[in-house]
């Protein structure tokens, strides 16, 4: 118990670390803070211009009345507006962040759970299985995320012409349940490209905790009594490994977010990954900071989440809670 | 040492060996410079071992004299990131509040999504090489601080320490003197996966396209090899060769990595 919430603590610790880092950034760094802020550079604004953002800023203001405006700005649900795009963070993410979330959601999910099968398959019984399954990932986890892409859009795209490269639609789908299957359709490849980056290095994980687990007294104690492999993995082992699983799945929301970035950039996807590296490419700052944000925000809230779950599924860390 | 583990480092050993040559002496591989132009969009030929690209210039010599860079930045950021690591993971384990503060310092630093930082902040400070090569040593460091906390607490609780401590060494000279010797073990398989890390981050970093565009990387070159039409061209060559050396070069450090580990177990 008092592991789980020392993990909530830290989590919310990591999100004031977001927020100063982001309140920071602009204002630290040696130049004016209203050209980061706004975007624009000092060349382009009339010296009017240049008065009203620094008003509306509070430029002038001390640091802590500036951390409050901006706390506000945090809480009104507008993480800032960005003056390139002409209109607020939160819109300007809020469209993107669909393809985003069906992309790295669906990567997470899959991922994890392959992650879990093949790690409790292949580590609970040595053999064949485990001899090439351990190489081939440790291999393919060298693989940086676009050498995948590249290679499945080749091959699948280009030479057999089975899946789109490009896009989350094609232009024609409207509607229902063809527009749905059109969606997937879509899905598959940059699904495929960030699960084969994130499985590597979970199935090992998962495989070495197995392999660790496979030597406690109670998997010795069930074969003993003569069960066979397939119940002593999915009844014994499986309770003991899912805590360190739930975690693993926490943490793998951050990194899908991170991956689907590369991802989202390699199949021209209107996602929060492009309009973070657009961002980068205009100077959008507030833009910059608003994604920022928001992944960090989704990555906290995953984490939480599943030390929750532990907290609820893990019978040790209840009794503790009891005492 | 077992013949299979000594395998694994011999080739690890020769890629690495391979690729520092390669930066060392760009002009054996290659005897074309780095920015001499031919015909554009040629494929493979006996001439120009991996074709040209968009602009002309000669891919091989392109990748040769990237090789120098990619190992450049990775490299130093890799041992910034060591140096870090090995300092707050040795504070991290510290049993009073500055221990709290550095543990509390890796947590944090564990769950922070790493990609999405690096490009917001690296954003925020330009395209220098430097400010690259600092960044991915400030996100790069995690992994090997919370080996070394947990290698140190193991040390902090044998005899030898506490002799010391009897003795009445001072904390500095027994971190020093006494600690660090013992934690070679580890920071020298942190060292391994820490450059590979880094490798994998500055590729990732430079292929979104952040980072100096004036001195190419193997992740610049993708990038640029993307943006420029290649996939359209079927310029395969262009695209998927820097890729494979990214690869090559983070397996040798995982082989290496591996005969490093196992030896001390």
């Amino acid at each position: 118990m008092k592991k789980y919430i020392k993990n909530i603590v830290v989590c919310l610790v990591c999100f004031l670390f977001i927020i100063l880092l982001n309140f920071a950034l602009p204002r630290l760094i040696s130049g004016d803070p209203v050209a980061y802020l706004t975007g624009m550079d000092e060349g382009s604004m009339s010296v009017e211009q240049y008065e009203f953002y620094r008003n509306a800023l509070h430029i002038d203001e001390n640091a802590f009345v500036q951390f409050g405006y901006y706390l506000k700005d945090i809480f009104a649900g507008r993480l800032g507006y960005s003056f390139r795009k002409q209109a607020s963070v939160a819109e300007l993410i809020g469209t993107r962040i669909g393809a985003t979330l069906q992309i790295s959601f669906a990567a997470v999910v899959i991922s994890c759970a392959l992650a879990l099968v093949w790690g409790l398959t292949s580590g609970s019984k040595k053999g064949l299985l485990d001899k090439v399954s351990t190489p081939v990932n440790v291999l393919v986890g060298t693989f940086p995320t676009f050498l995948i892409g590249m290679i499945l859009i080749i091959v699948f795209s280009f030479d057999f012409k089975i899946f789109p490269y490009s896009g989350l639609n094609s232009p024609d789908a409207e509607g229902g349940a063809a527009y749905f299957f059109d969606r997937i359709y879509h899905l598959i490849l940059p699904v495929v490209t960030l699960i084969a980056v994130m499985l590597p290095s979970r199935f090992l994980l998962m495989r070495n905790t197995v392999r660790t687990a496979m030597g406690e007294r109670y998997v010795l104690f069930a074969r003993q009594r003569g069960l066979n492999m397939h119940r002593i993995r999915y009844s014994y082992l499986l309770k003991n490994v899912a805590p360190p699983f739930a975690t693993m799945v926490g943490m793998s929301v951050g990194a899908s977010i991170g991956g689907s970035v590369i991802v989202e950039n390699l199949f021209s996807i209107n996602g929060m990954g492009t309009l973070l590296t657009d961002a980068v490419y205009a100077l959008d700052y507030p833009l910059l900071q608003g994604v920022l944000f928001v992944s960090a925000a989704i990555a906290m809230v995953s984490i939480v989440l599943t030390d929750i779950i532990c907290i609820i599924i893990d019978p040790k860390a209840r009794s503790e809670g009891v005492k | 040492m077992n013949k299979k583990r000594l395998t694994a480092l011999i080739i690890g050993c020769a890629i690495i060996a391979f690729f520092v040559l390669m930066a060392a002496f760009p002009s054996i591989f290659t005897h074309y410079g780095a920015k001499e132009m031919f015909d554009s969009w040629q494929s493979p030929s006996a001439v120009h071992m991996l074709g040209t690209n968009d602009m002309g210039y000669d891919i091989f010599t392109e990748l040769v004299y990237g090789a120098g860079q990619t190992l450049l930045i990775s490299v130093s950021s890799g041992l910034i990131a060591m140096l870090l690591g090995t300092v707050i993971g040795m504070l991290a384990a510290m049993n009073n509040l500055v221990g709290h503060i550095f543990n509390g310092i890796i947590n944090v630093f564990m769950l922070l999504p790493k990609l999405v930082c690096l490009i917001v902040v690296a954003a925020f400070l330009g395209r220098s090489q430097i400010a690259t090569i600092l960044l991915i040593a400030a996100f790069g460091w995690v992994g090997t601080a919370r080996a070394v906390r947990a290698r140190t607490l193991k040390i902090a609780n044998s005899v030898f320490i506490e002799n010391c401590v009897i003795q009445g060494y001072s904390k500095l000279h027994i971190a020093m003197r006494h600690v660090l010797p013992n934690l070679y073990d580890v920071l020298f398989s942190r060292l391994v996966s820490c450059v590979s890390g880094c490798v994998m981050m500055e590729s990732s970093l430079s292929f979104l396209g952040i980072g100096d565009l004036y001195n190419p990387t193997w992740g610049t070159m993708i990038n640029f090899a993307f943006r420029r039409g290649a996939f359209i061209r079927r310029a395969y060559n262009w695209l998927l060769v820097p890729a494979v050396a990214i690869s090559l070069l983070v397996l040798a450090f995982y082989l290496i990595g591996l005969a490093v580990k196992k030896r001390e177990a």
